[in-house]
């Protein structure tokens, strides 16, 4: 039985893996199934339900936001009401001209949820602000314009906007293009939401799938990794904003015209809260889950309870978000998909990260052939001035000045805590150096951001080996070879080829969490080479490697170093002896000593410093 | 400008920095202690309100209920702690969706006991006069208690061997275990403290604010702003942002409305962050 | 006196070390030999309850230890970690205060004995860990641990980044305490002759496992195999 099942579960895992799941379909099952039931259901049911879906629709934003971009953000119905409120704004002013009053309030209401949304996301992502701070901030933000609208009148043309009295006269769901046309029955309304959320869902389940989606979910995986892929993530980051921004927005517009009359209590804390209150029982990340959790708490409200607004809701609401996260991780549809997963994957799935040593083998000569014909500056140069770093009353790097050219391997080496890791850091711009300068070629990089010095040519591998877990080898490298110039096509060429310069083929489809050590640091220095640097930057690239492993990066290090400048920092001297480098010793911060391998070999001081001999290292 | 306008003008900010310090600290002793963010704070100030009005009704007299809903706020966050936060160690957002879920039951549970109004402390309320103007005596008696509050949590922490390890805990936990230190215990202490800290808040403020389901709302705000924009040196940073923006948003406020001063907080909130990233006391070299 | 048995632990459900058994006897001082990534710092941390344990138990005159690293230092374990984690927001005397609190000893004796073992913290006692230099949070780590009052102390590569004249002192001290004190050490170290200046015995730790097990006077001879184990 072993075979059939096993290569059935591995279709379906590649199905899986490939076109992401078959979550669109079972979600369009279940938009259908609701919408066949406008047809039957009790109008007063079809009431409700339409605000359970507008609902969902807010959890999607939230959904996006959180369980795709990792921010939690509590400032969702603001840019809900907001949206609600100028969509309002204008049905009112315009639909008497035009009948139809959805194409007044919908395009109003994601443009201004969208303003909103780009104006605090552009202050939480370009200010890079930590993922607490930048929560508390949406939650302050929700706070404030609650007080705000409380007080808030004016009019703008037949729109009364009064304070704490609300809005009123909001026009509904016309969809005629009359001046006659009436306002649909309740069970048309509730298809008419069901359709417009079934378009929305699919366009974000089509972007969440598109290269924007691949950035957004390799943002949250490994924020810091995604950046020395060359990607300006707070630009990515205040898009996803954005674009929650406007999907709230539009549901805010829904929103105003079911109730036909808004007040300030749509931005109130209740309402905010209910928001992840939806994406928590619905499942966390998976889209389709806020419509499953907007629905199950409405659908339970009304069923047990005395419908959505009852008294008690916020207490048992309040009760319900504790119990939630203390108990229920993976929600509704997390639940099932785990469930489906286990019966089709088998569990072992996750645990295989593989316990028998797959060597990788590496084609250099396909390396060198694609070396060939990369757009790769040839003369690339880096170089740093008097460059120093202080952390507390350690001086962990010591006025260093380097000059890093092609054509050879260059090595930095020390033991311990000599500064090493510290001193590539600055170069890659994860330190800013407390003095001194870092020079591309000539250029002043000393203050810019990492992912523009990736841009200009860099290309770096960090100690440890850092790949995004939940997406694929391929995906991987996808991502590597996207984010050097945002090019899908050349994204498509590069990992294809690079698949085939780490022999990755065969696993192309593993997620990068379940491979081996060893692996993980190939696919590592794989996406590097997917950027096609001119300037190399290579932490202890051969830790965790076997004998032959190392032999093989040796041989790749020195071909990278014929068209580039290539810097590795190790103290595995084993490797170091190999590349034929010339090396710079680091001791305590500072340039020890600088020469050739076989020169340094000859200097007992070097020994010394490795083996904590004592004369020679006093007196230096 | 008068003389005496000014010297009003400095002192209702001064007693208005103060108040926002009592109802803030709470907070920042959590932040700063834990790591987490209460965002039932408010309500726990509440929470020490009604705490206080309870207990004079039944004839406590009034410093007595202070210490009675300092005390009784404490040993409820020391329960909360025990059953809800010890269980999402290490989920901060977790944490922070949880006490969000207990501030709104918190809120609710206050409407349904006590309605949306109650009868004030009636506290004989007297003034001095500074040339055409008057204030509170009480709002400058909150100066006094705001500094030796301050002064106090200063003492426990750099003193006490709770402070001390505390401290430590936050600070690298891997290490601290590694000394010996329990922090779990440590971490249900602060808690109760950060809740006795709310509800002496609540009970020192009654005067001023009378007990009401959404008191806390007039604090948090501001008081999660000031923690957020304080950074990790978090009770003197919290302090000197607080006290800052406090007296600033009273003056503004004093201007306009209370609505423009929140905002101006927020504002200024926020570009402190944009020029601080890691908020103003990323690097000061001090113990708190 | 420490005595740990078939060791095996790591992370989530990486295992690094596979099968260590080492024991350090009454007032002995033990060095851990190995090069980078052999594991040294995961046995240190797996004594100390500090990573995953997916086998083997850790026992102090016979006496299992239980899982709880806090526990373990008040039965007898010092721990000094790899890359001198002082609390850098505290003040050196606070420091040392943390640890003898911890494991209910006097605080200002505590703070007395270290300055009295360490003058050099004495003349910092105002300033905050932070700010020191290398060595000098090195001696800090040292003294804080000591003030746990350990039977058995784990020192896990106290010279690194550390000034020579510094490492000397370092050495000298805990020989003393050794001696006079009796103190039980456990050395991670890659530094090898500070290992021979003060340790008898030593084990060699390769990838993940102990390979040999020798004495300082087999290492001086043979530096040959040693060089070749070390990787250098």
């Amino acid at each position: 039985m072993g075979n059939s099942s096993g290569s059935i579960s591995s279709l379906l895992r590649n199905f899986r893996l490939r076109s992401s799941d078959p979550s669109i379909f079972i979600a369009l099952l279940f938009a259908i199934s609701l919408a066949l039931s406008s047809f039957w259901i009790d109008p007063y049911l079809a009431y409700v339900g339409t605000s359970w879906i507008i609902f969902g629709l807010l959890g999607l934003s939230l959904d996006l936001v959180w369980g795709r971009g990792g921010l939690l953000s509590l400032g969702q119905t603001s840019f809900y009401g907001i949206g609600g409120y100028v969509g309002s704004i204008a049905a009112i002013n315009f639909a008497p001209l035009t009948g139809n009053s959805l194409i007044w309030a919908l395009p109003f209401g994601a443009i201004s949820g969208a303003i909103l949304a780009t104006l605090v996301g552009w202050f939480i992502f370009y200010g890079r602000m930590g993922s607490l701070q930048s929560t508390i901030l949406t939650y302050t933000f929700t706070l404030i314009v609650w007080t705000i609208t409380l007080s808030f009148t004016t009019e703008i043309g037949e729109a009364v906007v009064g304070g704490d009295n609300g809005m009123s006269n909001i026009p509904g769901f016309v969809l005629g293009f009359d001046q006659n046309a009436s306002s649909l029955s309740p069970n048309m309304m509730f298809l008419t939401v069901i359709v417009i959320s079934a378009i929305i869902y699919l366009i974000v389940a089509f972007i969440v799938r598109s290269p924007f989606g691949m950035v957004i979910d390799s943002i949250r995986l490994d924020a810091v990794k995604a950046e020395l892929l060359g990607l300006d993530i707070r630009l990515f980051q205040t898009l996803m904003f954005m674009l929650a921004g406007a999907i709230a927005g539009i549901a805010g517009g829904l929103f105003g015209a079911w109730a036909n009359y808004l007040n300030p209590s749509i931005f109130s804390v209740q309402e905010a809260l209910l928001v992840p209150i939806y994406v928590l029982v619905g499942g966390l990340g998976t889209l389709i889950g806020p419509f499953v959790g907007a629905l199950t708490v409405g659908g339970l409200s009304f069923w047990l309870g005395g419908g959505v607004i009852g008294g008690q809701t916020t207490l048992v609401m309040g009760a319900c978000l504790i119990v939630l996260v203390i108990f229920l991780r993976k929600g509704i549809v997390g639940g099932i998909q785990t469930v489906f997963a286990r019966i089709f994957d088998g569990s072992e799935v996750r645990d295989q990260r593989s316990q028998q040593t797959s060597q990788v083998r590496v084609n250099l000569d396909l390396l060198e052939k694609l070396q060939a014909s990369a757009k790769i500056q040839r003369d690339a140069t880096l170089k740093t001035v008097d460059t120093s770093k202080r952390f507390g009353g350690v001086l962990a790097v010591d006025s260093v000045s380097q000059v890093f050219e092609p054509g050879k391997v260059r090595c930095i080496i020390g033991p311990n805590g000599a500064g090493k890791s510290s001193y590539l850091k600055t170069c890659t711009g994860a330190y800013a150096p407390d003095s001194g300068m870092v020079l591309y070629s000539g250029q002043d990089i000393t203050k810019i951001n990492p992912f523009e010095r990736v841009k200009l040519g860099l290309g770096i591998k960090m100690q440890t080996a850092q790949v995004f877990d939940e997406l694929s080898v391929k995906q991987n490298l996808w991502i590597a070879g996207y984010g050097n110039g945002l090019n899908k096509e050349r994204a498509d060429q590069v990992s294809d080829e690079m698949l085939d310069v780490l022999n990755m083929r065969e696993i192309s489809t593993r997620l990068a969490s379940t491979l081996s050590h060893g692996e993980q640091q190939w696919l590592d220095i794989g996406m590097v080479l997917c950027l096609a640097p001119s300037v190399i930057l290579l932490d202890e690239p051969a830790a965790g490697m076997s004998k032959e492993e190392k032999r093989q990066l040796s041989e790749l290090v020195r071909l990278m170093a014929k068209t580039a400048t290539v810097v590795v920092v190790d103290h595995d001297m084993d490797f170091v002896r190999t590349l034929d480098a010339e090396v710079t010793v680091l001791h305590q911060g500072a340039v020890f000593a600088q020469a050739e391998i076989d020169e340094l070999r000859k200097d007992e001081r070097i020994l010394d410093i490795y083996l904590g001999r004592r004369e020679s290292v006093t007196n230096f | 400008m008068e003389l005496d306008f000014l010297a009003t003008l400095l002192l209702s900010s001064l007693s208005s920095a103060a108040i926002l310090l009592i109802a803030t600290v709470g907070l920042a002793v959590m932040f700063g202690l834990m790591g987490v963010i209460n965002l039932a704070h408010g309500e726990f100030i509440m929470f020490g309100a009604y705490a206080t009005l309870f207990a004079t009704q039944i004839g406590v007299p009034y410093p007595l209920a202070i210490v009675f809903a300092t005390i009784v706020t404490a040993i409820f966050g020391g329960i909360v702690e025990l059953l809800i936060i010890r269980r999402l160690y290490g989920r901060i957002f977790d944490t922070l969706l949880a006490t969000w879920g207990l501030s709104l039951v918190l809120y609710q549970s206050a409407v349904l006991i006590f309605g949306t109004v109650t009868p004030g402390i009636g506290l004989p309320i007297s003034n001095v006069q500074i040339g055409d103007y008057s204030i509170s005596v009480y709002l400058l008696f909150l100066i006094l208690v705001a500094a030796v509050l301050i002064g106090s949590l200063y003492w426990l922490l750099t003193k006490t061997s709770y402070g001390i390890t505390a401290r430590a805990a936050i600070q690298d936990r891997e290490t601290a275990s590694a000394v010996g230190v329990e922090s779990a215990r440590i971490n249900t202490m602060t808690f109760a403290l950060g809740s006795g800290l709310a509800g002496f808040a609540g009970a020192i403020l009654l005067p001023a604010i009378p007990a009401t389901p959404n008191m806390g709302f007039a604090f948090v705000i501001k008081a999660f702003l000031a923690v957020v924009a304080a950074g990790p040196v978090t009770l003197t940073g919290t302090v000197a942002v607080g006290s800052t923006l406090g007296m600033v948003g009273n003056i503004t406020a004093s201007f306009w409305t209370s609505v423009v001063g929140d905002i101006v907080f927020f504002l200024l909130t926020i570009t402190i962050l944009r020029i601080f990233p890691l908020g103003i006391s990323g690097r000061w070299r001090l113990k708190l | 006196m420490l005595q740990i048995s078939n060791a095996n632990g790591g992370y989530k459900r990486v295992t690094i070390i596979r099968d260590c058994s080492l024991r350090v006897s009454k007032g002995e001082i033990v060095a851990l030999l190995g090069r980078n990534g052999a594991g040294k710092s995961t046995l240190m941390k797996y004594t100390m309850g500090l990573v995953d344990t997916f086998g083997g138990s850790v026992s102090i005159d016979g006496n299992t230890l239980p899982q709880s690293t806090s526990k373990r230092v008040k039965m007898g374990l010092g721990y000094v970690p790899q890359g001198r984690y002082v609390f850098p927001r505290l003040s050196v005397p606070e420091n040392i205060a943390v640890a003898a609190l911890a494991c209910g000893h006097n605080r200002h004796e505590s703070i007395d004995d270290a300055f009295e073992d360490f003058p050099i913290l004495a003349e910092k006692k105002e300033a905050l860990a932070g700010t020191l230099s290398g060595g000098q949070q090195q001696i800090l780590s040292i003294a804080r641990a000591l003030a746990t009052k350990p039977q058995v102390l784990l020192l896990d590569e106290p010279t690194e980044g550390v000034q020579p004249s510094i490492i000397e002192e370092i050495g000298e001290k805990l020989k003393r305490l050794n001696e006079e004190r009796g103190l039980s050490i456990l050395i991670a170290e890659q530094n090898l002759d500070f290992c021979l200046s003060i340790a008898k015995r030593a084990y060699i730790l390769n990838n993940g496992s102990i390979s040999h097990e020798t004495t300082r006077d087999e290492l001086i001879e043979n530096k040959t195999i040693l060089h070749e184990l070390l990787g250098v």
